[in-house]
């Protein structure tokens, strides 16, 4: 029986596959390099890396930062900065990719994150042979240090160390601007309804923490949902939203004050609520510009030196124009 | 409940009596249908393939002229649209001769692992014992076992009035546990990292997309194995339905019997939701399907529920991964899209 045959070698088939592949790498195996990924696996990486697919939109945004947009050959439907990542070949969703369109792009690398892909997307990859890179930040720091292994593992270490450095000097300067001043009480609203927020073990929670706040909610969980009385009753000095939902700030606060429950808070009534751009969901380079954006919302006295006629203008401001944040002056930004 | 399997059998009987040749050249027919099916699946997805390359790599691969395939056709065929189908239909397979072994064994037309709670018994069951022992192989096959046998013990008592089974009681039954259930496996989710819930929420929903952590080899000997064992109890079944006080006359350990369907059905429920996850109405759907096209007799009803078990799921998968390409769905949306129309027209029907 035909059938029973084709059925047979399905069953041997991930083994004789993963060898295949072995085999037809083994040739230039010796000098490509086996790293180890930030979850603990070995992934072996071809020594030149020209074809990269990339499953969430902030190692897009990262390989897009390290100057190598050309070698992207396809990323997901979510991943729109910067815009031309937009026209690149989609494999789906982030949660739910089809390995089939993968597996045609030929990538000799693939970057997955555990903030949105899942395990078993990584595992099935793997299992064909696919190098899979699989990045794990929970801190702004660790932004920085996954930006520097993808950059060295693509080759573009020098852009990386350049961009790195670039980043981690804006972020001192942050520093040096609000050490002494008191941490601000905002609830991070990831979504509204349900109400979602973020656990102290996240990188937003970190990025916070750089623009000179804390979230009123402590969990261990990574996206707690929360009630509504809870807020109500620990009073956030501010309210932060992302732009990702709510797209303009007048009708976003305006929204909240007529919302029961939400117009009770005094955050709500005084006016304290800040949209900032998603930048700061997306732990990629984008992140230093959003903890810019919302320090300079949350301690505005830290920066009046540099105020004129109201209006915010800080040396070295990338985030002064944040619909396009990848605007030539960003660093972060540099092609 | 006796009734109408009662009725449906001597229809079915009365047609043409069922010889052995009859039931290999039933199951020889729908076993050409899998094989189209199969072909036309591994046709079907996101990587353009011809039929004619198809047909080239699948000779190759079975002669064993690897090198002569394309390393993309190998990938795509052998390394994921092959192992896929293959899991389609040992879980269309089991969950499809669970549903026609429940249905005999409760008596009642709208069994199926899924609508009796089993389904979701299964999933809390291996959930816990991934959080007990993970990264153990088989222990999530032991663990939705364990859940399957303990929620159908657990239904049949509830669905019990006044000593008898009763059909309203048990589905009630059922569906309460599985909310129970489901709201058992949403409070553990909450203990889960961010990245294990998401692979959780696909999973419960069905998915065929992730390749099982045990080999394919052992998992489709177990289905044999408990196929086999349904299927010695196959003539007796047929007369319980017709009534267990008769059955018993006619010398069929009843007690027997049930114990065998019981623990085979739960065993292919584990073994379906420890690979699929909890896909709705093949159980039911399936058996129907079957007794229409061939009549109720379990002699015939147990191979091709197996057989159509394996055709629907394979079907309703190569939708699920197309439809919406290149993002996939779960292949029970697909199911319950389908499933749970059919199960509203069997309760109408009865009722009236």
């Amino acid at each position: 029986m035909a059938a029973m045959s084709a059925l047979a070698m399905a069953f041997g088939a991930p083994r004789i596959a993963a060898a295949q592949n072995e085999a037809a790498h083994s040739p230039k195996a010796a000098p490509g390099k086996t790293v180890t990924d930030e979850t603990g696996r070995r992934v072996a990486v071809p020594p030149e890396v020209k074809r990269i697919v990339t499953l969430a939109p902030d190692l897009t945004e990262t390989v897009y930062a390290l100057g190598l947009g050309e070698r992207l050959v396809g990323d997901t439907e979510v991943c729109d900065t910067p815009a031309a990542a937009k026209s690149k070949p989609h494999v789906g969703t982030p949660v739910s990719p089809n390995l089939e369109s993968i597996v045609a792009l030929h990538p000799d690398l693939v970057l997955a994150t555990t903030s949105i892909n899942r395990r078993e997307t990584v595992d099935a990859l793997r299992h064909l042979g696919i190098a899979v890179y699989s990045t794990d930040p929970h801190t702004v720091q660790g932004m920085l240090d996954s930006l520097a292994h993808i950059a060295e593992l693509t080759g573009a270490a020098e852009p990386g160390t350049t961009l790195v450095a670039g980043l981690r000097a804006r972020l001192d300067a942050l520093h040096a601007r609000l050490a002494d001043l008191p941490l601000v009480h905002v609830l991070f609203v990831i979504w509204e309804d349900p109400l979602i927020t973020i656990g102290q073990n996240t990188f937003v929670a970190d990025a916070l923490r750089w623009a000179g706040a804390e979230s009123v909610i402590v969990s261990n969980q990574n996206w707690p949902r929360v009630g509504l009385e809870v807020v109500l009753e620990l009073q956030p000095d501010y309210i932060v939203l992302t732009s990702d939902h709510q797209k303009a700030e007048g009708t976003e606060s305006g929204d909240l004050k007529k919302r029961p429950g939400w117009k009770d808070l005094r955050a709500v009534e005084v006016g304290h609520v800040v949209v900032i751009s998603e930048g700061v969901d997306r732990p990629a380079p984008g992140l230093v510009d959003a903890i810019e954006e919302l320090a300079h919302v949350l301690h505005p006295e830290a920066f009046k030196e540099k105020k004129e006629n109201g209006k915010v203008k800080v040396e070295n401001s990338p985030w002064a124009n944040t619909t396009a944040r990848c605007s030539s002056e960003a660093p972060a930004c540099a092609l | 409940m006796g009734q109408y399997h009662g009725k449906m059998l001597q229809r079915g009987t009365r047609v043409r009596p069922l010889t052995p040749q009859r039931i290999v050249a039933i199951c020889g027919l729908l076993g050409a249908v899998l094989f189209v099916v199969v072909v036309f699946s591994l046709r079907m997805g996101a990587y353009p393939i011809s039929l004619r390359d198809i047909v080239m790599t699948l000779f190759r691969g079975a002669i064993g002229r690897r090198d002569e395939i394309p390393s993309d056709f190998w990938l795509v065929v052998f390394g994921l649209r092959l192992p896929r189908i293959a899991l389609g239909i040992l879980v269309g397979g089991a969950l499809a001769t669970a549903g026609a072994g429940f249905q005999a064994l409760l008596r009642n037309p709208l069994a199926d692992p899924y609508v009796l709670g089993l389904s979701s018994g299964a999933a809390l069951g291996a959930m816990l014992s991934l959080m007990v022992a993970p990264h153990t192989a088989g222990v999530i096959q032991a663990g939705a076992f364990v859940g399957a046998v303990a929620t159908t013990a657990t239904v049949y008592f509830l669905g019990r009035r006044g000593g008898q089974l009763d059909s309203p009681t048990l589905l009630l039954a059922g569906i309460i546990s599985a909310s129970f259930l489901s709201a058992a496996i949403m409070f553990l989710g909450t203990t889960l990292s961010g990245r294990d819930q998401r692979g959780m929420a696909f999973w419960l929903m069905g998915d065929l997309a992730t390749p099982p952590t045990v080999d394919l080899k052992w998992l489709y000997f177990v289905l044999l194995v408990t196929l086999g064992s349904i299927y010695t109890t196959s003539s007796d079944l047929n007369l319980i339905l017709t009534g267990e006080q008769e059955a018993r006359h006619l010398g069929v350990n009843v007690h027997r019997v049930k114990l065998v369907v019981y623990v085979a059905g739960s065993l292919l429920t584990g073994l379906a939701v420890s690979v699929g996850g909890a896909i709705g109405y093949v159980g039911l759907l399936v058996p129907h399907m079957m007794r229409l096209l061939f009549g109720t007799d379990y002699r015939l009803l147990i191979p091709t529920s197996a057989i159509g078990g394996g055709i629907i799921i394979v079907l309703a998968d190569t939708l699920a991964r197309t439809v919406v390409a290149p993002t996939e769905l779960p292949v029970g949306a697909m199911t319950a899209l389908a499933g749970a129309p059919v199960f509203i027209y069997l309760m109408r029907r009865r009722v009236r």
